[in-house]
């Protein structure tokens, strides 16, 4: 993506205090935030709909793999960072196309990477 | 013819007297030739004195006599009075007696018999039907020492009618059955570990590699009935995969004598798979070579090794999520005041995080009454519970995890704010908090904070923290509305949730399930 279109974020994030922390960081970083998805069926609707261009993507979603949606993903070639309390290991390669990143993460590495894998920087 | 003198008298008259006394022996002698003399009784200084006559007999009864001394068994004789009439060497060794003492004395006195249950009437019936018995029973010695020993008893009869007395041939088998007792007692005990044993064991003969027994926790294991695994191999009742295991395995324990194989799949003749440990035992059985195999179900072991994995995983997780909502928190924290209200503030967010998560995990992550959450977030309040801050909660409610974090840290920017601005910051203020569930055809969660009588409300000037989770934070949560009210009067907050988002169905629970993350 052209560094100067401003990029539309989907964040799939089940925990508001995370997910509104996560919306304010981005929207701080020059990201539009198209949409916080609690739900799986929320995620994928907007997938779908062709309502981003990138995704910020808790692997588990109250008790539901959110793999569908990173399948949804990479099946629309579209770019997406996996954020987890899970190992890349537990997850057991359920998000195969993912960038990886361990809860907690530090909010200047988040971006570094959404910024990296959006830009292709 | 001329007179005889008075000596040639006396002469004739001794003559004739030894001439009759030569008759009498003589007539003694004949008699004992022909054996019409059995003894003879010669009065002497001492009193009379019996010589009995036995002529061949006598040389053939020293020899018995002598084999009788010699024997290890122990041989009494008795006469129909019960009195000692014999007792060789063995037996004065075997009663701690002298024979000197014992002939004459009561049998009785020698020692005491016990006899083991029934027999007693079997010996009687037996020396009186056939004038023998052959038997076991216990003798107690004169020092009380217990013999069991085994009899073999034989009538003595003089005449056919008359009891002339009994001779017992004793021996002392207290040893063997000692022996005997262990070997019962140990078959009978490794018998029952056999039978009772929670782990398969099979038996196998090294030369068939074929089963010659089987424990009954092996047919349970396995669904095989006993018959139906002696005789097999074990590749067949599908604990090695083929013959060419099978005959590894036999090599092995030719040269090791020990083969363990853990996590070995085991499919039972019922198609359930079973995670089994087998270790098996080439031992020598008397001479024979055996192999023993114990096969262990460790289904269980595996199930729990892997829940125990799972669990620690997930309080990974768990913990991981929890520090990036601090960290969240502290972001959200920063984003207004100086650094030093900030830690205060932070801190006491942090209180909040972890009273509610303790709740959680007090009640195994399987929920938190509406009431217990109430409580620990109003922990700074305490002392007004009841006065000023009045708990209505119409039923127990008992909420999601998620939404008793949610909630939580609610109550908890509800309680701070009570405490700095509104109810609770001045002497007389207070605060209701009822929730409820309202019926109907969408069942609802419903909970309030209502305050009263503190300093007048004005709204806030600007949207911070304590805003966001008390508003679209909790709304999320729970997938409900927040309904904020900053009236002059008193401030009111009104949440409302759909009673499948915010409440606890029953009480069981995915424990994992329910994390976020």
């Amino acid at each position: 993506m052209d560094k100067h279109q401003q990029a539309r974020i989907l964040i799939v994030e089940d925990e508001p205090m995370i997910a509104f922390t996560l919306q304010d960081l981005l929207v701080e970083a020059g990201f539009k935030v198209a949409c916080v998805a609690a739900k799986l069926e929320k995620a994928l609707a907007l997938i779908e709909s062709a309502g981003c261009d990138a995704a910020i993507v808790d692997a588990n979603l109250a008790g539901v793999s959110a793999s569908p949606a990173a399948a949804a993903l990479a099946a629309r070639g579209l770019p997406f960072i996996v954020l987890s309390g899970y190992s890349p290991e537990q997850l057991q390669g359920a998000f195969p196309a993912a960038v990886f990143m361990k809860k907690p993460s530090r909010p200047a590495t988040i971006i570094q990477a959404l910024k990296g894998i959006v830009y292709k920087q | 013819m001329h007179e005889e003198s008075p000596t040639e008298l006396l002469l004739l008259s001794e003559n004739a007297e030894l001439r009759t006394r030569l008759e009498g022996a003589e007539e003694t002698l004949r008699a004992i030739r022909n054996g019409e003399v059995d003894a003879f009784v010669i009065e002497s200084a001492a009193g009379p004195r019996v010589y009995t006559l036995q002529g061949v007999d006598a040389a053939s009864n020293r020899l018995r006599g002598e084999i009788l001394a010699q024997v290890s068994d122990a041989v009494i004789a008795i006469d129909g009075q019960q009195r000692v009439t014999y007792a060789n060497a063995a037996a004065e060794r075997q009663y701690g007696i002298g024979a000197s003492w014992a002939l004459g004395q009561l049998l009785s006195k020698v020692y005491e018999t016990q006899w083991l249950p029934g027999a007693k009437a079997a010996a009687e019936t037996a020396l009186h039907e056939r004038g023998e018995w052959r038997g076991e029973n216990i003798h107690v010695r004169l020092d009380g020492r217990k013999l069991h020993v085994e009899s073999s008893v034989t009538v003595l009869r003089e005449t056919v009618d008359q009891s002339a007395g009994v001779l017992a041939v004793i021996r002392d088998i207290s040893g063997r059955k000692e022996v005997e007792d262990k070997v019962r007692v140990s078959e009978i005990r490794y018998r029952r570990i056999f039978e009772a044993a929670q782990d398969g064991v099979l038996l196998l003969d090294p030369d068939t590699c074929r089963i010659t027994d089987a424990n009954p926790f092996m047919t349970e294991l396995l669904g095989y009935s006993h018959d139906q695994l002696v005789g097999k191999e074990l590749f067949e009742i599908g604990l090695l995969k083929d013959e060419g295991a099978s005959l590894k395995m036999l090599q092995k324990l030719k040269t090791e004598h020990q083969v363990r194989y853990e996590n070995l799949p085991l499919k039972s003749q019922r198609g359930r798979h079973q995670e089994v440990e087998v270790v098996a035992n080439l031992y020598d059985e008397n001479g024979r070579a055996v192999i023993q195999c114990n096969i262990r179900d460790i289904t269980e072991r595996k199930r729990v090794e892997e829940h125990n994995k799972m669990l620690m995983a997930e309080v990974n997780h768990r913990s991981m999520n929890l520090l990036a909502v601090v960290q969240a928190v502290a972001q959200q924290t920063a984003r207004v005041g100086d650094p030093i209200t900030f830690v205060g503030r932070l801190f006491d967010r942090i209180d909040g995080l972890a009273a509610s998560q303790d709740l959680l995990v007090k009640n195994e992550w399987l929920g938190v009454d509406v009431a217990d959450l109430v409580e620990v977030q109003l922990a700074h309040f305490k002392d007004l519970i009841g006065t000023r801050v009045l708990l209505d909660g119409g039923l127990p409610a008992r909420l999601t995890p998620a939404a008793a974090q949610g909630i939580g840290m609610a109550l908890h920017e509800l309680a701070t704010n009570a405490g700095k601005y509104g109810a609770l910051s001045n002497s007389e203020g207070r605060v209701q908090i009822s929730w409820t569930v309202s019926a109907g055809n969408k069942p609802t969660f419903l909970m309030s904070w209502l305050e009263h009588g503190g300093p007048k409300v004005a709204p806030p000037t600007r949207k911070g923290f304590g805003q966001m989770v008390i508003g679209r934070m909790v709304e999320a949560a729970v997938d409900g509305t927040a309904e904020i009210d900053y009236r002059e009067s008193g401030f009111s907050w009104k949440l409302s949730a759909p009673f499948a988002a915010a409440l606890q169905m029953g009480r069981v629970a995915s424990s994992a399930g329910d994390a976020r993350g």
